[in-house]
C-alpha cells in the first residue's frame, strides 16, 4: 500500500498496516523540505509565521514513486496507491507515470479526489480488504463519498497558493471573512462565509449533521489543538460508538490553509 | 381677471392648491430640517418632504384635467415614485389615501373633501407597521378630524374645511412634544408633522387667494417658477445631479444660475451642502458653473437608459457567472469604501445614499429593475430609507424582499450571509438573523445643542450612538467608543470592524485602534476604509 504525505496518516496506522508514505515537498525560498521527513508540522508552522515569503509546495516526482514501487516489487505482486486529489495536485499523475516505469508490477493508482485524513480512511479500507481487486473496488466505491469540511482562519494562503480564487469563494471583498469550504467530488465550494470563528464552528457542525450517516470521521486542525479537542468531544456526544480521531494538518496542506484551520473530514455511508 | 369662488374642489383648484403647498413648503423646508430630533447629521425631513412633494406635482404641472380624481391620481403616483425618507413615504401614502377616496369624482363637496382628508390619514396609518403618536400620522389624523367637524357645519365651504384642517394640524404639531419623549427632551416639535402642516397651510393660502381674487395666472406662474417645475420641451437631455459642499452657499443664487442652463431644476439644501438636479443639454457647462461655489460631490450625469446600462455593465465587468438561485442584491450605501465592500460581497447594484441623502423610491426602483434577476433582496441600510424601500415592492414586477437593515454593519452582516445556491426565501431568513445579531456603534459630532436620552450635548461634541440610540457624548472618538463598547459588554463579542469615514484622520484612527486593543484585549479589531460622510467612525460589533 502506498499513499502520500497529504493523507495525514496516523503513525499508528502506518505501522499497523505497513503503508508506504511518499512525501510531497515544501519549499521556503531556496530550501526544500520533504513533508514530515525533513520538517515537522510544528517547525513548519513556526517558519510559516516568521517567513516573509510564503512557501510553495510540489508533488513528488515520478522517479520517486518509481523507486518506491520498485522496492515493493521485490516482495509483492502489486499495490494500491491512493493519492491527493488530481484537482489539487499533480501527485496522482506522477504516481501513474512512475508506475509505468516499473514493469511486471501492478499498481492500482487511485485519485482520491480529496485531501488529508479521508485518504487515510481509504488506506484503512484498502488495508482491511482481502485482495488487491477487493481493495481497489472498496476504495473506488468510497471516493465519491469523501468529504472535507474546512474552516480557514483566512483565505490568504489558499489564494496565494492559487488553488482557489476569491470569486469562487464569493469573497471578492477586502473584508476578512472566515470561509467554510467543502471539498467533495473534485470540487471545492464555499458552504458559508462567516465573520467570526465562534459562529463558523457551529455552522460546520450543522452541515456535518446534514451529511450523516458516516462511516469514518476525524477532526483535523493546524495549530488549534484545543478547538479540535472541543469539536471532537461534541461529535463524540453526537455519535456514540463512533471513533472520532483528531489529526494534525501537515506542512503541504498547511501551506494552503494557513494556521488555525479546523476541519471535519469524513466518508459518508 | 375674473375669478370664481371655489364651491367644490375640482381638478384645476386641486392643482393650484398643490402648487401652492409646494411653494410654501419650499419656502419653509429649512425650518423643518432644523427640527431634527437627534443632533446627528441625518436625513433632513424638510428636504425629503419637499423632494417628495416636488415629485408629486411634477406630472400635474402639465395636466389640464378638469377632474379632481385625475389630479389626485397623478399626485399619488408622483409622490410614490419620488418618496424619500420616512416622512416622504408617509406623505405619499397620504396622497394615495386621498386619491382612492376621490376616485371617479370630478369635484369634491366640502364634506367629500373632509372625508378624503380623513381617508388620507387612515391610509398613512395603514402604511406603517407600528404607528407612533406624536408624528406626522397624528397630525394627519387631527387635520382630518378638524376638517370633518368643519364640514358638518351648515355653512361649510371648501376654504373653511381646508382652514380647519390646517388649524387642526397646527394644534396637533404643537402637542407632539407631549406625546413623544424624544421631542420633549430635544425641545422641538415633530418635523414630519410640521411639514404636513406647511403643506395644508400652503393649500389654504392658495384657495384663500383664489377666493379673495388675489391670485391671477401670472402671479401663480411666477411663484411656481421659484421651485422650477418646468418640464423639458425637447428631450430630457442629460440628467445631471451633484452636491455642492461649501460655506455660506446661497441657494437662491445657485438656483438662478442652474435654471438658466436646463429644465427640471431642483436646488435644495443647506448653506453647507446643496443638492442640484437638472436636465441639461450641456452638463459640462453646469458642472463648471457649479464648481465655482464649492466642492462637487456625488456627481452623476446620465439618463435612465445609461443608468440602466451602467448597472448591467458593472455586472458584466465583475465577470460574475449568473447566480444559481436567480436572486439579485441591491443595497443603499454611500462612501466609496463601503460601496466597494458591498460590491465585493456580491451586491449587484448600489443606490448611492444613506445618512443625509435618502434615496427616493424611484432611485431604488431603477436599481432593482436594472439588475438581471427576477427576485431581488433590497437592503436599505438606514432607518430613514426603510419605508421608501418598502414601496419598491408594489412598483415592480419583480419579487422584492426588503430586509430592514438599519445600519451599514447590519447590511454587511446580511450580505455576508447570502449564499448563491440557496433560495431567496432561505437567504432572507438567514440574512435577517445575521443582521439582527450585529451591534452598531456610530460616532459623529452633534450638529446642535440638545438633550436626548438624559444626555446634555453641546454642538460639536463627539457623540456615540448604539443601534441608533444616542448613548454617549464626549470630546474624543476613542473615549466615546470605549464607553460604547463597555456598555455593550465586550465579553459577549469577538470582532470589532471599524469603518473609517472621511472625517477621521490617520492619528485619530490610530488612537482609536490602540484604545480598543488595550482596553478590550479579547476583541479582534479590523479596520476598513468606509469613506462615509458625517460619521468619522462606524463600528460593527459581533
Amino acid at each position: 500500500m502506498v499513499t502520500d504525505s497529504t493523507a495525514d496518516l496516523p503513525d499508528e496506522w502506518r505501522e499497523r498496516y505497513g503503508i508506504e508514505v511518499v512525501p510531497l515537498k515544501v519549499i521556503f525560498g531556496t530550501e526544500t523540505f520533504r513533508d514530515r521527513v525533513d520538517i515537522t508540522d510544528d517547525e513548519f508552522f513556526r517558519r510559516l509565521a516568521t517567513s516573509t515569503r510564503l512557501p510553495t509546495t510540489s508533488a513528488p516526482s515520478p522517479g520517486e514513486f518509481a523507486d518506491v514501487y520498485r522496492r515493493l516489487a521485490r516482495n509483492y505482486e502489486g499495490c494500491i496507491s491512493i493519492h491527493l486529489g488530481a484537482q489539487l495536485s499533480a501527485t496522482v499523475e506522477a504516481a501513474r507515470v512512475g508506475a509505468q516505469s516499473v514493469e511486471g508490477f501492478r499498481v492500482d493508482v487511485i485519485d482520491s479526489q480529496t485531501v488529508t485524513m479521508p485518504i487515510a480512511f481509504l488506506c484503512k479500507v484498502a488495508a482491511e480488504s482481502e485482495t488487491l481487486e477487493a481493495a481497489t473496488a472498496a476504495v473506488e466505491e468510497r471516493v465519491p463519498k469523501a468529504r472535507v469540511l474546512a474552516l480557514l482562519d483566512t483565505l490568504r494562503y489558499l489564494e496565494m497558493g492559487g488553488r482557489l480564487s476569491r470569486a469562487q469563494t464569493m469573497i471578492g471583498t477586502m473584508l476578512d471573512l472566515k470561509p467554510l469550504l467543502l471539498v467533495a467530488g473534485r470540487e471545492i465550494k464555499p458552504v458559508e462565509r462567516v465573520r467570526t470563528r465562534s459562529r463558523a464552528i457551529p455552522r460546520m457542525v450543522d452541515y456535518f449533521r446534514g451529511d450523516l450517516p458516516i462511516e469514518h470521521v476525524a477532526v483535523m486542525h493546524a495549530q488549534a489543538p484545543d478547538e479540535a479537542e472541543a469539536l471532537a468531544a461534541s461529535l463524540r456526544t453526537d455519535l456514540p460508538g463512533q471513533d472520532v480521531a483528531i489529526g494534525k494538518i501537515g506542512c503541504v496542506l498547511g501551506t494552503h490553509t494557513g494556521p488555525k484551520a479546523l476541519g471535519i473530514v469524513y466518508i459518508k455511508k | 381677471m375674473a375669478s370664481r369662488r371655489p364651491v367644490g374642489v375640482d381638478g384645476p383648484l386641486f392643482k393650484q392648491a398643490l402648487l401652492g403647498s409646494l411653494n410654501w413648503l419650499a419656502a419653509n423646508h429649512e425650518e423643518v430640517n432644523r427640527l431634527n430630533v437627534f443632533p446627528v447629521p441625518d436625513g433632513d425631513t424638510g428636504t425629503n418632504m419637499l423632494l417628495t412633494l416636488q415629485s408629486a406635482v411634477e406630472d400635474i404641472k402639465e395636466s389640464n384635467a378638469a377632474e379632481v380624481s385625475k389630479i389626485a391620481k397623478l399626485a399619488s403616483h408622483g409622490s410614490l415614485m419620488g418618496a424619500r425618507g420616512n416622512s416622504g413615504v408617509i406623505l405619499s401614502q397620504i396622497f394615495r389615501g386621498f386619491a382612492r377616496s376621490v376616485e371617479g369624482k370630478s369635484s369634491l363637496t366640502p364634506r367629500e373633501l373632509a372625508v378624503a382628508l380623513e381617508e388620507a390619514a387612515n391610509a398613512a396609518y395603514r402604511a406603517v407597521n407600528k404607528p407612533t403618536e406624536g408624528t406626522i400620522l397624528t397630525v394627519a389624523r387631527e387635520a382630518g378630524r378638524a376638517a370633518a367637524s368643519a364640514a358638518g357645519d351648515s355653512d361649510a365651504s371648501v376654504p373653511g374645511v381646508i382652514a380647519a384642517a390646517a388649524a387642526g394640524a397646527r394644534a396637533a404639531v404643537l402637542k407632539t412634544p407631549s406625546q413623544l419623549q424624544i421631542l420633549r427632551e430635544a425641545g422641538v416639535v415633530d418635523a414630519g408633522g410640521f411639514g404636513l402642516q406647511l403643506i395644508l397651510e400652503g393649500m389654504l393660502k392658495t384657495v384663500e387667494e383664489e377666493e379673495s381674487f388675489h391670485v391671477d395666472a401670472t402671479v401663480a406662474k411666477a411663484k411656481a417658477a421659484q421651485v422650477s417645475l418646468d418640464l423639458p420641451e425637447g428631450g430630457w437631455g442629460y440628467c445631471t445631479e451633484f452636491l455642492i459642499e461649501g460655506e455660506d452657499l446661497d441657494i437662491a443664487v445657485i438656483r438662478r444660475d442652474i435654471e438658466a442652463m436646463g429644465n427640471s431644476v431642483l436646488v435644495v439644501g443647506e448653506p453647507e451642502l446643496v443638492k442640484v438636479h437638472v436636465h441639461t443639454d450641456d452638463p459640462t457647462a453646469v458642472i463648471t458653473r457649479a464648481g465655482r461655489y464649492g466642492k462637487l460631490l456625488k456627481l452623476n450625469v446620465g439618463d435612465m437608459d445609461t443608468q440602466h446600462k451602467r448597472i448591467l455593465d458593472s455586472e458584466a465587468a465583475a465577470g460574475r457567472p449568473p447566480r444559481a438561485n436567480g436572486v439579485g442584491l441591491v443595497a443603499v450605501v454611500a462612501g466609496s469604501g463601503l460601496v466597494d465592500i458591498f460590491r465585493g460581497l456580491g451586491v449587484d447594484a448600489i443606490v448611492e445614499g444613506g445618512q443625509t441623502m435618502n434615496p427616493s423610491t424611484q432611485d431604488m426602483l431603477t436599481a432593482v429593475d436594472g439588475v438581471p434577476y427576477e427576485e431581488i433582496i433590497l437592503l436599505p441600510n438606514n432607518g430613514n430609507v426603510i419605508l421608501a424601500a418598502n414601496q419598491v415592492r408594489g412598483l415592480t414586477k419583480k419579487k422584492v424582499h426588503m430586509i430592514e437593515t438599519r445600519s451599514v454593519p447590519q447590511g454587511v452582516a446580511a450580505v455576508v450571509a447570502f449564499r448563491p445556491e440557496r433560495s431567496g426565501a432561505d437567504n432572507v431568513a438567514a440574512m435577517k438573523a445575521e443582521a439582527a445579531r450585529v451591534q452598531t456603534i456610530e460616532v459623529t459630532h452633534a450638529v446642535r445643542d440638545t438633550r436626548s436620552n438624559g444626555l446634555k450635548v453641546k454642538k460639536g461634541d463627539v457623540i456615540g450612538l448604539i443601534n441608533d440610540r444616542l448613548e454617549f457624548a464626549g470630546t474624543d472618538y476613542a473615549e466615546v467608543v470605549n464607553k460604547a463598547l463597555g456598555k455593550l459588554g465586550p465579553d459577549a463579542y469577538e470582532l470589532v470592524t471599524v469603518y473609517r469615514g472621511q472625517g477621521a484622520s490617520d492619528d485619530e484612527l490610530a488612537s482609536l485602534e490602540s484604545a480598543i486593543r488595550s482596553n478590550f484585549p479579547g476583541l479582534a479589531v479590523e479596520v476598513q476604509q468606509g469613506g462615509q460622510q458625517h460619521y468619522p467612525f462606524i463600528l460593527s460589533v459581533e
